[in-house]
């Protein structure tokens, strides 16, 4: 199971000081975060998209290019990838660029966005995010898998002969999630291409999670990718940890009771009971999020949430290091023994499974512009061989 | 034998004891005598709405229901009649009433037949029954039986306020039999709703969301 750190990219006051970081010290210190996170040895760094204030990381790939140069081993990914207000033709090229740069170090995750006012800035309706997020991903698809792409829709102008470059990496697109909370449209969607499902759980009670991934799972197996035990399955998690777990309360709760999300709501012992979220010793944080397994079946990829509400850098470097250093070691290995079987993945696919599983199909184009691809029509020039 | 149906009753007051609740209860035995008449077996489930007051609020801040919010919210989701009675605070129904209603799933109450009921000083806030709590039922699709019954503290004393209108409406115990009639009807003549159904059930698979 891969373990990971996701960031909402809020800039939110810290409450126990009153200090607000301004965005260029929020960006830079996402950056540290994720510079941290990869030299701990945590396997994924996710940065969602927004585009309003008090959030700041409009531009996923520009963050992520930079952080594929400056890291070694961590997955770089995103939470959410706004596929209903961003044109699906810059999501290939762009995420073909990012998969490029990182070497295959990379997937991503599709989601809808819930923010009304947001999709007319980008020329769209709210009231389309279904249809949205189907038409623009199975063209994002085609201009992955395809070379030379007819398209036409509704959302946007047609295409003719246009060809997405730079081709994805080994003539094979990056491994895709994609995140819902409550719609089972989303669901379906990522059981119908055999793709990942991450049910971002923070703010849910586990019941309804178990609903969504247990729909998830039987349509994977519906649409014929394998068994619904072998489906893809992410999960999101909140914690805040302290060897000693009063002291893990005592410092977090500040933070809690005016969270710009649940502040001002439910207590902290009653939402730690409601949700994920897990205050405490890293012994209480593994043995609460080993029993997830149980709940949702043996999943892949566990996110927290760890950088938000306010905590300063130094807390939430911290925290990577006990997440890291005290939890995910001793929660993997309880996890991965419950995996029902070896033929159930261990983690999500790396760029070098796809690759060789797509061979092994016969499944790669294999294709590079420039391999006697015509420049400007993007079609193959009779005899041209490069 | 017919299927059993729930009965569910909302009650919106907040003092202990509450006069909302004592109307709700009188509501709710009205339209149970009525049901056992006619042979239809029921069950009550009460929903005091001021010991999930604090659930309510946070329901609103996180999106879920929790705890014994949650089944107070199924009782409502899953009733084949309700009872709805709120004091009137400042001239419409109270503030906790409306964030309840806030809550509920916005499908919850279609096509469910509802009695309404409201409690307050005086009988001048009679039609906050008519101007308030009808059309915010209306919006919510569900089906408001004719007779709503207010109860103003001169009703409990067991007649007409001495220097109102003779409007021919009747006592407070006439008027609460003719609504629980209605309501009794009303979920004597409709199919019991049961379990809810399987909220994935109805999800379009993913070839018709592509073609459509």
């Amino acid at each position: 199971m891969q373990f990971g750190i996701f960031s909402v990219s809020d800039i939110t006051p810290d409450p126990t000081t009153g200090r607000v970081p301004d965005d260029t010290e929020r960006v830079r210190d996402m950056l540290t975060i994720a510079r941290h996170a990869d030299e701990a040895g945590l396997d994924v760094f996710a940065t969602g998209e927004h585009h309003n204030p008090p959030f700041m990381a409009s531009s996923p790939t520009t963050m992520l290019g930079y952080l594929a140069g400056v890291t070694r081993n961590i997955t770089l990914s995103t939470a959410t990838t706004l596929i209903t207000t961003n044109d699906p033709v810059r999501l290939a090229e762009e995420y073909a660029m990012l998969q490029v740069i990182s070497d295959g170090r990379m997937d991503l995750m599709m989601g809808r966005g819930n923010t009304g006012p947001v999709y007319p800035w980008f020329g769209q309706d709210i009231r389309n995010g279904i249809p949205l997020a189907v038409e623009n991903y199975a063209l994002l698809r085609r201009l992955w898998t395809e070379d030379v792409v007819d398209w036409e829709g509704t959302f946007r102008t047609a295409l003719q002969g246009f060809t997405s470059t730079p081709r994805p990496l080994d003539g094979v697109p990056p491994f895709v999630w994609h995140g819902s909370i409550r719609s089972p449209e989303i669901a379906e969607q990522a059981a119908y291409y055999g793709d990942g499902f991450l049910h971002n759980n923070i703010f849910w009670p586990m019941h309804h999670t178990r609903q969504m991934v247990r729909f998830y799972r039987q349509r994977y197996e519906h649409h014929g990718h394998g068994r619904a035990d072998q489906a893809i399955v992410g999960l999101g998690g909140q914690v805040f940890l302290h060897r000693n777990s009063q002291e893990a309360v005592r410092q977090f709760r500040p933070y809690f009771d005016v969270a710009p999300v649940y502040g001002h709501g439910p207590s902290l012992e009653d939402f730690s009971a409601q949700t994920p979220l897990t205050v405490g010793s890293p012994q209480q944080v593994i043995d609460r999020y080993a029993s997830f397994v149980d709940d949702v079946g043996y999943y892949q990829r566990q996110m927290f949430l760890i950088d938000h509400a306010g905590l300063p850098l130094k807390t939430v470097l911290e925290q990577i290091d006990l997440l890291a250093g005290e939890v995910v070691p001793a929660l993997r290995t309880i996890v991965e023994a419950k995996r029902p079987a070896d033929d159930v993945p261990l983690n999500p696919p790396t760029h070098a499974e796809r690759v060789a599983a797509a061979r092994a199909a016969g499944r790669t184009a294999a294709t590079h512009v420039g391999d006697g691809v015509d420049d400007v029509t993007g079609t193959l020039a009779e005899g041209a061989r490069a | 034998m017919s299927t059993e149906r729930l009965l569910t009753v909302v009650a919106a007051g907040l003092s202990q004891p509450s006069s909302t609740r004592l109307l709700a209860d009188r509501l709710a035995t009205a339209t149970t005598d009525e049901l056992h008449l006619a042979g239809v077996p029921v069950r009550v489930e009460v929903v005091e709405l001021r010991d999930h007051a604090h659930a309510i609020v946070d329901a609103m801040l996180t999106g879920f229901a929790a705890g014994d919010l949650a089944e107070a919210v199924r009782h409502v989701e899953q009733a084949d009649g309700i009872v709805a009675v709120t004091p009137v605070f400042t001239a419409s129904y109270s503030g906790l009433f409306k964030s309840f209603a806030d809550i509920l799933d916005p499908a919850a109450l279609t096509g469910v037949p509802v009695l309404l009921g409201a409690t307050g000083g005086t009988e001048r806030h009679t039609l906050a029954l008519e101007y308030a709590l009808r059309p915010l039922l209306s919006y919510l699709h569900a089906d408001v039986v004719p007779t709503s019954v207010f109860a103003a503290t001169a009703d409990w004393a067991g007649a007409s306020a001495p220097d109102g209108p003779r409007d021919g409406a009747g006592g407070l115990p006439q008027r609460i039999a003719r609504a629980g009639q209605e309501l009794a009807r009303a979920v004597a003549a409709r199919e019991p709703r049961g379990e809810q159904a399987d909220p994935f059930a109805s999800t379009p698979s993913f070839s018709d969301l592509l073609g459509g």
